[in-house]
């Protein structure tokens, strides 16, 4: 077959043949030199990408905003009933927080839930179908490096695995290549949350006697790197526990909806500087 | 010409699929555009230039891929190659043979790829994910691949060719 070909063509495509089976048999040494490579690369594709992105939300937000004028008047009445209510319940959890601030400063407790996060905005999905994953608008010039977690105001979104400078790719947490340590917030429990080749969650290695319910929120316990302790990564379905195992499994819904990804946070710090044990041992 | 088609394609192509495709997704699975371009490159326009174009299109699919930095890059320009030696040996190329060779190599590779990607976690899910990505993805690509190569100009000047040649015996 390759009879055919001139001697430069065959040349060429010896050469480049060599090149794959280089890559091909050594992936981590040549890894470096493609990432090197592809910087520059990913900086120019990302432009489209952004461009696209921009027209997409334009186009979009133009149509919802008028469909919402339609129903603006009755969305406006219930909103600020809701509204009234909801100051009242403001002003009472307020004063419980103040009431909690107090006790904890009391018993010197004083690991908070407050991370660092930097806001960015989804534009895209994996360029392939082997992976669960998103396309963030923020990359390495906005201090998002791999391995911070990614969440939304409802829970857990993913991880983030690789940066470029305008933009980084987030493996979701249903991706059976993600792990990450998460509890059963009621009974304490600690297992390790997976992805399933069925694009759901599974929360693996729960002990035999754990006693789990459906319905049973799962958190992080702030053990992996990337992730604070107590946010919420889904809710548990099912159990399964098979006979001879050491150990249990809960399938989980995730909590954040993953299908319909807008705006995330990334995790730059996990807790907050001042939320960090003093050298001295000062007390306050 | 050629050239600005090719670069435009290089830093065209991804953004579309990460992007524009959403839409055209069935369940979640979207056609690989890469993979129908690296093989009509190759199918029309030889294996040097199928193999050069399949690994530029796979290194930026990798680049904005959660997965390793060389698995498109190299079954991008294997794809080529034999997209080239395949147009090159086959005497009488139809919209038809096109959609079989499509479908043929998309599965090939993607069961390749499944079966790499779960190499870690002893094959497991590897039949679902062939059952639910890579025989639809597949579909996707030939279907859609064969819509491009019908409506191409290339491809009518190319079996005007060996429509000449295969008159000479006595077509």
């Amino acid at each position: 077959m390759l009879r055919a070909l001139s001697g430069t063509t065959r040349l060429i495509l010896l050469l480049l043949t060599l090149l794959l089976s280089v890559v091909f048999l050594l992936p981590k040494q040549t890894r470096a030199v493609l990432q090197a490579v592809g910087q520059p690369v990913s900086a120019v594709v990302f432009f489209p990408i952004e461009a696209w992105t921009t027209l997409e939300h334009s186009i979009i937000g133009l149509w919802q905003d008028y469909v919402a004028l339609r129903h603006v008047r009755e969305d406006n009445r219930l909103l600020r009933r809701d509204l009234e209510l909801l100051q009242r319940q403001n002003s009472d959890l307020r004063e419980s927080a103040i009431a909690a601030q107090r006790l904890a400063a009391l018993l010197e407790f004083k690991e908070q839930f407050v991370p660092q996060t930097v806001a960015a905005r989804v534009v895209g999905r994996d360029s392939t179908n082997w992976y669960s994953g998103v396309i963030l608008n923020k990359g390495d010039r906005d201090g998002i490096r791999p391995e911070m977690g990614v969440m939304t105001s409802a829970g857990i979104v993913g991880r983030v695995v690789k940066t470029g400078p305008f933009s980084s790719i987030v493996l979701l947490v249903t991706d059976p290549h993600n792990a990450i340590t998460g509890i059963i917030q009621r009974s304490r429990d600690e297992g390790i949350v997976e992805g399933t080749a069925q694009g759901k969650a599974r929360i693996k290695y729960l002990p035999l006697l754990a006693n789990i319910r459906a319905g049973d929120l799962v958190v992080t316990s702030g053990l992996t790197g990337g992730f604070p302790r107590g946010i919420v990564i889904g809710t548990v379905l099912t159990m399964q526990k098979e006979e001879g195992e050491l150990f249990q499994s809960a399938e989980i819904a995730p909590q954040a909806d993953l299908s319909k990804l807008e705006e995330v946070l990334v995790i730059t710090v996990p807790r907050s500087l001042d939320a960090q044990p003093d050298a001295g041992g000062s007390k306050s | 010409m050629k050239q600005a088609l090719y670069l435009s394609l290089i830093f065209g192509l991804v953004p579309l699929q990460l992007t524009g495709l959403n839409y055209v997704g069935i369940a979640g699975v979207r056609p690989d555009l890469t993979l129908m371009a690296t093989f009509l490159i190759g199918f029309l326009g030889g294996e040097i230039e199928g193999l050069l174009m399949g690994v530029l299109l796979g290194c930026v699919q990798d680049l904005f891929s959660a997965g390793s930095l060389w698995v498109n890059l190299i079954t991008k320009g294997m794809i080529g190659i034999l997209a080239g030696l395949l147009g090159r040996h086959l005497a009488n190329a139809t919209p038809v043979t096109v959609c079989v060779f499509l479908f043929v190599l998309s599965v090939l590779f993607g069961s390749a790829a499944a079966v790499w990607i779960r190499v870690e976690d002893n094959f497991t899910g590897v039949p679902h994910m062939i059952q639910s990505v890579v025989l639809p993805q597949a579909l996707f690509d030939a279907t859609l691949g064969t819509a491009i190569y019908w409506l191409m100009p290339d491809r009518r000047r190319r079996e005007s060719e060996f429509g000449d040649d295969l008159a000479l015996f006595g077509r």
